[in-house]
């Protein structure tokens, strides 16, 4: 079930840096796909730590539904962190020493919050059918090629049907190609699993795409033609 | 917990060829200080064993080293020499059973040992193959010795003369080998066993030739008075001793002068051989008679001393080693700084993440520590026989 994301008078600043990240307000509908635009060192990805509960904001909130995430503790946050965000990253971020299937259910071993049985594993190889790499479970990621990899990481992502999917330019690193190959793919895991899709991107072909774009330049709202 | 070991396995296995290097660099860290340790200790124990089997040696002055490594294992530059008086004189005693011990010439680097039956009896030797020696010109091998000239009971075997031109009468000796012993491990495995008046035949103090008053030798007659026969250097010696030839085989003189590297002395009991001490203990006393134990001990603590310094090079290295797997791990784990934040970022709890990397570094070292305890274990199982094989 998709969630709704509400942020209130965010603000954000690295120690020791010069970096600072205001956000009055910004609410993303329960379904909605939403595009982050702006130059570098504007915030995006800021952001969407902030969302995912990695960073803490210096003040703010950030309620995903009725949870403000930053007034979590640490292990709270975490755990809201698994069950209910996928993360994509723009480097796709496989471990190299595990196969394409262990890459895929990683998120059911690094914590003891979830659990890793058969059906996770069967739900792993549908997954891979579904983004057409399921001929290539036992390989490891550098036996893959770029597009591929990003499948395996969208894989990971959505394995754990997160009702909210952040994605950090996920096409980035990818040719034309595989970019609208692997869009297709982030939007159709999304549907799929009725998840709210917040992703970053500098590409503006892609921008009629999503439901709506925020240019982080002015922290202006546009709306994009769905 | 099971699904990190599974992913900490699983990264091993990627990079088993670094995690080879690193579990083998720890291993030899950890191993070479125990390893040498437990080598030198059971050589300290054999060299030690030899030397309190044997209680008493007497020998001319000189360096006690040197006659109780010729005396015992064969394996020294020949020592002053002693005299064949001192063995009558300590059998006269009475208070010991002497065994007189002559070391000086070779079989092809196999060490000759002029001595008599009481040896064998008192170092437990045993026949494997053949029959102890019985008469002048026999030989019986250690099983090394026997391995070594690639020889057995019944064949033949010839003296190293001491130098190419030995016009001083040293000539090679054929003999005849009766018997080879059992392997006793020790250094008697690497000798020729042959009565001490063979060795004193190879010397030439004892020889064999033509009959002076057959006619063959006749021409050869310079002189002849009622005692003395002068003959010139036409008089066939014999280099072999054999049935036939047996009979003129003799020596001329006292052999309480001829040479002996050292009287082996078996006190009765532990007064007489403190009374035996005492006796050979004199300033104007010609020879000298010693303790081996009391020698091997100084010599081992020489050892001992030289050992600290050879553990101390490799506590070194194994501290440069150890720096350099640290720096290893160091830099795996800054490599691994984004496989790190990924794995938080997913939600891995910064302690398991930790843990998992940590749990990587135990398993090398827990895997370095249980190879060097086998290698360890190994060394004390089969050190003894390495050392036997290789250094005895």
């Amino acid at each position: 079930m998709a969630r709704m994301i509400r942020i209130e008078d965010l603000m954000f600043r690295y120690r020791g840096g010069d970096f600072s990240l205001r956000l009055p307000q910004l609410t993303i509908a329960a379904g909605e796909s939403l595009a982050i635009v702006g130059p570098s060192g504007s915030g995006k990805t800021t952001l969407l730590n902030l969302i995912a509960g990695i960073l803490e904001p210096e003040r703010g909130r950030v309620i995903v539904d009725d949870t403000d995430v930053p007034a979590l503790d640490d292990p709270a946050r975490r755990d809201f962190r698994i069950g209910r965000m996928g993360l994509v990253f723009q480097e796709f971020e496989l471990l190299e020493y595990l196969s394409v299937l262990d890459n895929i259910v990683l998120p059911y071993r690094i914590t003891g919050a979830l659990t890793l049985d058969a059906g996770v594993r069967e739900r792993a190889r549908r997954l891979a059918a579904d983004v057409g790499i399921d001929d290539k479970l036992d390989r490891f990621p550098d036996q893959l090629s770029q597009g591929e990899r990003q499948r395996v990481a969208i894989c990971r992502a959505v394995i754990v049907e997160p009702p909210v999917l952040l994605a950090d330019e996920p096409t980035g690193n990818l040719d034309p190609g595989n970019k609208d190959r692997v869009l297709d793919i982030l939007f159709a895991c999304a549907r799929a699993n009725d998840s709210t899709l917040v992703a970053v991107t500098h590409d503006q072909e892609l921008l009629p795409r999503f439901d709506r774009v925020v240019d982080f330049t002015e922290f202006l709202t546009t709306e994009a033609a769905a | 917990m099971n699904d990190l070991l599974y992913l900490v396995w699983r990264y091993i296995v990627f990079h088993r060829w670094k995690t080879t290097i690193l579990v083998l660099s720890i291993t030899l860290i950890i191993y070479l200080p125990v390893g040498l340790n437990v080598l030198v200790e059971q050589s300290a124990e054999q060299l030690t064993a030899r030397a309190r089997a044997t209680p008493l040696l007497v020998g001319a002055k000189g360096s006690p080293l040197e006659l109780a490594l010729s005396s015992l294992y064969f394996d020294a530059d020949t020592p002053a020499l002693s005299r064949y008086a001192d063995v009558a004189r300590v059998r006269e005693s009475g208070l010991a059973e002497p065994i007189p011990l002559y070391v000086r010439f070779d079989v092809r680097g196999q060490p000759v040992i002029g001595t008599t039956l009481e040896y064998f009896d008192f170092r437990e030797l045993r026949i494997a193959d053949g029959r102890q020696i019985a008469v002048l010109g026999e030989a019986v091998l250690g099983a090394k010795a026997a391995r070594e000239l690639g020889v057995r009971a019944g064949d033949e075997i010839v003296s190293s003369p001491e130098n190419v031109f030995d016009l001083a009468g040293v000539y090679p000796l054929k003999m005849r080998i009766t018997g080879v012993l059992e392997p006793a491990y020790t250094a008697d495995d690497d000798a020729v066993f042959v009565d001490l008046k063979t060795s004193w035949i190879m010397q030439g103090l004892g020889h064999g030739h033509q009959d002076l008053d057959t006619s063959e030798a006749a021409s050869a007659v310079l002189s002849r008075d009622d005692n003395r026969i002068v003959a010139n250097a036409s008089v066939v010696q014999y280099n072999e001793i054999t049935a036939e030839n047996i009979d003129s085989f003799h020596f001329h003189g006292d052999n309480g002068g001829f040479p002996i590297t050292a009287a082996l002395a078996v006190p009765h009991d532990q007064k007489s051989g403190v009374i035996l001490q005492g006796r050979f203990g004199g300033d104007d006393e010609p020879s000298q008679i010693i303790r081996p134990v009391d020698v091997v001990d100084e010599l081992l603590d020489t050892v001992l001393t030289i050992r600290q310094f050879v553990l101390a090079a490799v506590v070194i290295v194994g501290a440069a080693t150890l720096a350099t797997a640290i720096l290893v791990f160091m830099l795996s784990l800054r490599l691994r700084r984004r496989e790190r934040l990924t794995l938080f970022k997913i939600g891995g709890s910064r302690q398991a993440v930790a843990g998992m990397l940590m749990a990587e570094i135990a398993g090398v070292i827990v895997a370095s520590a249980l190879l060097a305890t086998v290698l360890t274990l190994l060394t004390n199982r089969f050190g003894e026989n390495l050392i036997r094989v290789v250094f005895l």
